[in-house]
């Protein structure tokens, strides 16, 4: 078939370059957040488990697009998964949790919620506020994608 | 708080929980601390105990000691400036060696020249800090030195050890299990503040208690060179920590200054030796990068700096 032919058919759609073939990957930690972007500011999309299973579609400096057994879509660092399978399990420190991570995936996925610090900061007498005031200030993903953007100014001076 | 690492400069401080000691001192107490208790554990008790941290207790830990410092620092409740300084830390934390890790950034409003860096991403600098930088790049330098001490897992380390002297002492599971402060079952979650984790609740006065005594050299020597590269990476001008590393030992000479560097100054005495590595670095790094001064000028306009 001619060069020009081929290059004809994939413009036309009649014929596909092959996609790259999903890779399957194991979730290595407690819990993981599958978020939006390449970022852990973004919005969160979905929460794997130890030991889940989520197909790699693309990776993008040491970040990976995955999709979750959900069907839910959102990028998670590589570091993250292992290429062989995991046992699915929690720590001794979410085992305890409210909702029993061992039935229950919600509770998992939340973490400790804060709970337990809420619990130390009480028996100190020291105010909880502080935390819930940092975590509700901060910037959001399209302020951070915008500041990223714009470099401010490049003076680049003498050291 | 922390004045050792201001040593290194004030950031050094920062680290905060970090720690740095090596696990006698402060761990031997703990270990006495638990065994005092928790009696009658089982050798049963111990199965199934690791000495692993994962990221949720990272972040419960980076929340308790954050309570900590707001007992003892009052948190400047400026939205303006805290996004700022976030938009900053963000940028330098994408770098890092986990840019999954969220990170949230404050500033304390105080004179005193200082940094933290609690476990789980939770990182604060001082107002009197910010009156020592005057532009972006050193910003993003000492945001960086900090980031680098969660990247690199200080706190973690410490804190695995402190799990793992406990566990050899015969601390039982239950001790490590956070939800010894919940009833599982009908309606969730019940916290009372006399049944949680006493080993939980140890680490975190740890890792609070290294926050005021800082990290090891080593360890604010780990922080300043990744501090160095994320900030390269990100753009700026690597020189900033430099820069900010020298405005704390001018500070120290200066008689309006001295008081708020004198502790620090007297408790790390690796400040000039970090000044000298950073200097040898700049010299094999690319010249340029930005600086960021206008921004910076125009982020902190009539904010914080001295009084």
């Amino acid at each position: 078939m001619r060069r020009t032919t081929i290059v004809a058919m994939l413009l036309a759609g009649t014929i596909t370059a092959p996609l790259a073939a999903e890779t399957t990957r194991w979730v290595e930690r407690t819990k993981v957040d599958i978020r939006a972007g390449r970022g852990s500011f973004y919005e969160i999309v979905d929460t794997v488990l130890k030991g889940e299973q989520v197909e790699v579609l693309t990776s993008e400096d040491k970040w990976a697009s995955v999709r979750t057994a959900r069907a839910k879509t959102g990028w998670v660092y590589e570091a993250a998964l292992k290429p062989t399978p995991v046992q699915p399990g929690t720590s001794d420190f979410l085992k305890g949790a409210p909702g029993d991570i061992s039935t229950s995936r919600t509770a998992a996925s939340q973490g400790a919620k804060g709970l337990y610090a809420q619990d130390y900061a009480k028996q100190k007498g020291y105010d909880y506020g502080i935390v819930q005031w940092i975590e509700t200030h901060q910037p959001g993903a399209p302020q951070i994608e915008a500041f990223l953007k714009d470099p401010g100014e490049t003076t680049g001076g003498a050291r | 708080m922390t004045r050792r690492r201001l040593g290194a400069l004030a950031f050094a401080a920062a680290l905060v929980l970090a720690g740095c000691q090596s696990g006698t001192g402060v761990g031997g107490n703990i270990v006495s601390g638990m065994q005092q208790a928790i009696t009658g554990t089982s050798t049963a008790d111990l199965r199934g105990a690791t000495t692993d941290i994962d990221e949720p207790e990272e972040i419960e830990l980076g929340r308790a000691v954050t309570t900590a410092l707001g007992s003892r620092y009052t948190l400047l409740r400026d939205e303006a400036l805290t996004r700022y300084v976030a938009l900053v830390g963000n940028t330098v934390a994408l770098q890092s060696e986990r840019p999954d890790v969220r990170y949230y950034f404050g500033v304390l409003d105080t004179d005193e020249v200082n940094a933290f860096a609690a476990p789980g991403g939770y990182v604060f600098l001082t107002r009197g800090t910010l009156a020592l930088i005057h532009d972006e790049a050193t910003l993003a330098g000492v945001l960086g030195h900090e980031v680098g001490h969660i990247a690199l897992r200080h706190h973690v380390e410490t804190i695995r050890k402190e799990k793992q002297a406990a566990l050899s002492k015969g601390i039982g599971t239950t001790a490590l299990q956070f939800g010894s402060g919940f009833i599982p079952g009908v309606g969730g979650a019940v916290t009372s503040a006399a049944a949680h984790s006493p080993l939980m609740n140890l680490l975190a006065d740890k890792v609070v208690d290294l926050s005021l005594k800082g990290f090891s050299r080593t360890e604010e020597e780990q922080a300043d060179a990744v501090g160095f590269k994320y900030a390269g990476r990100a753009g700026y001008d690597p020189a900033g920590l430099r820069d900010f590393l020298k405005a704390v030992q001018d500070g120290g000479s200066q008689p309006t200054k001295s008081g708020f560097l004198a502790k620090f100054n007297a408790t790390h005495p690796g400040a000039a030796e970090r000044l000298k590595e950073q200097e040898a670095q700049l010299k094999t790094a690319p010249a340029g990068g930005r600086r960021a001064a206008a921004r910076f000028e125009q982020a902190m306009a009539g904010k914080p700096p001295t009084r």
